[in-house]
Formats: C-alpha cells, structure tokens, sequence
C-alpha cells in the first residue's frame, strides 16, 4: 500500500500532505500534553514492532502480496494520536532508507495507514462494550474495515491521479478487493495482540490515549 | 521490571518478523505496483534511498546481510520511536 514516488500527481499529493499535517499538529501537541514515562517504551516497542512486521509479505491472490499494517493495534493501546505518531515514523523511515513509499507521497502514505489506518480501528473498537469479548470482537472488525478503508482510500488517491489512464472504478475494487483479506490477517492479529495482553499486561489497555476530547474516555 | 520485560519481549519478537520476512515471505508484489503496472503509471525516483528494497546494493541475495540490515533498522527505529516520545513526553 505504499504509494512510491510518481503515481499521484502534484494536486493529489499538495491535498494528502496538508490533510495529513493537520492531523499530526493535533497529533504532536496532543502527545505533549499526555505522553507519559509509562507510555514511551510501549510506544517504541510497538513502532519497532510493526515496522518489523510490515517486511513479512504474505501472498494473497493474483500473484501479488501484502502485509500487515499495525495501525489498529497501536490506536488501541496508545490512542490515534499515538498511532499516528508511531505509524509515520515507520513511514519515514521506510521511504527514506529503502525506497518503500515516496518522499512526495508521504503525505498520502500516512493520511492512508496513519490516519485513516488507525483512527478506523479505533473509533469502531471504542464503540464496543470493554469487556474481553467487545474488545477482542472490537479489535478485529475495526482492524479489518480500517485496513479496507485504508486500501479503499489509496484507490481513490490513484483514481483521482491525473498520472493512470483509468479512473476511481478501476483502481478502487482493486484495492479493497486484495487488501480486504490483509484485512482478515489484520484483524486475526490485532485480537491474538488483545488477548495476549488482557492476560498478562491489561494495565497496558487502560493507559491514557493520545486521541481528540471527542474520542477520549 | 515490567517495562524491561516487555522492551525484550518485543525486540525478539521484532526479530522473529524479521527473520521470517527476510527468509520465508521477502518476495513484495504489491497490488499497487501491479494496478500501476496495468494503468501503464511508472515509478519516478526523486530520492535515491541508501538500501533499495531493504537490500545492501550488490548484495541482494545475502540472507543472512538482509537479516542485519532489518534488525538494525528495527533497533534504530525503537530508539527514534524511544527518543521521538521522550522529547514529546513530559515527566509524572
């Protein structure tokens, strides 16, 4: 789902990267005000984690592969806001050392699986009761419609580009069609990550989130 | 304690990711590239990043190379995320 240097044109990438700025100037000042001692090394241990985790590629159909996201899980243990923060330093760090993602896609990489990525996940898993069973089933409709919707929005992205000769209608289905059963992966993952951590580490679910008023607790 | 515990526990985690994805899931054929490819869209590069497809420049088929070169990232990007979070945390 990275979108490498070439495929979107300048009007496409100018509106992701200031759709995608305002999110992180909320995201950075959020996270200044409630990042604890407590959150910063579950925050650096998920980053890693999941940057990790994107270099597994798994076949899926048509010859083609896909992989994991990790914005669902990182939304629920450290808000969207944290997400957010976690998921474009991954970005960065893909399209700056190896090429995975423009530098003037960026901003469409991260509005994709940062934003819409993991604020997806969790706005639905917050609308779930929170006891095991409403977080586990929470965890994994929200992973799999922020995946779909994810790929659905990269879709749109290519679509609109004055750079492919075929529009929205095409490049969409495409999309959501493949990436809908990463979406499956995504969310089988994201509950295994839930259960394990309402076992031995549930403090880890009750942190405070880096997430807007509207979607604090 | 606790945190410490969970530091290790996700780095050999991180590395077990790694060594699967260098080993047994490495080959990327993206959808996209594949829609892109289709719509006749090429790849312009404007940034020439130092290890193309997570691979040293001339060494791409060295396993056990990729291996190191993904867990070092993994590591650097731990301590980015670490320092990234201090700079932006605020003591209790």
């Amino acid at each position: 789902m990275h979108i490498p240097d070439g495929f979107l044109d300048l009007k496409i990438c100018s509106v992701t990267y200031v759709l995608t700025a305002v999110f992180w100037f909320f995201a950075f000042r959020k996270a200044k005000k409630v990042l604890t001692d407590k959150q910063i090394p579950l925050m650096a241990v998920l980053t890693a984690m999941f940057f990790a985790a994107q270099m597994m590629n798994y076949p899926i159909i048509g010859g083609t592969t896909a992989h994991l996201l990790g914005g669902p899980i990182l939304a629920i243990t450290l808000g969207p806001y944290g997400g957010l923060i976690s998921m474009t330093i991954i970005l960065l760090i893909q399209a700056l050392f190896f090429g995975d993602g423009g530098i003037t896609t960026f901003g469409a990489n991260v509005w994709n699986m940062g934003v819409i990525g993991v604020f997806v996940p969790y706005i639905i898993w917050a609308l779930f009761p929170k006891n095991k069973k409403g977080m586990i089933l929470g965890a994994f409709i929200g992973a799999f419609i922020g995946d779909v919707l994810a790929a659905i929005s990269a879709g749109l992205e290519l679509g609109l580009s004055a750079k492919f000769l075929y529009g929205v209608s095409i490049a969409v289905p495409a999309m959501a069609l493949h990436h809908s059963i990463m979406g499956v992966g995504e969310g089988i993952v994201t509950s295994i990550i839930i259960v394990i951590l309402l076992k031995s580490r549930p403090d880890l679910l009750d942190l405070p989130k880096i997430a807007p008023n509207w979607l604090s607790k | 304690m606790e945190n410490r515990k969970m530091i290790i526990f996700g780095i050999i985690i991180s590395i077990i990711f790694v060594i699967v994805g260098c080993i047994w899931l490495s080959v990327s054929v993206e959808t996209l590239d594949k829609i892109a490819e289709k719509f006749e869209a090429t790849e312009i590069s404007i940034w020439n990043p130092p290890l193309p497809d997570y691979a040293l420049p001339g060494f791409e088929e060295n396993v056990m190379l990729n291996i190191s070169v993904g867990i070092l990232f993994t590591l650097i990007t731990f301590l980015v995320s670490f320092g990234v979070g201090k700079a932006l945390g605020r003591k209790k």
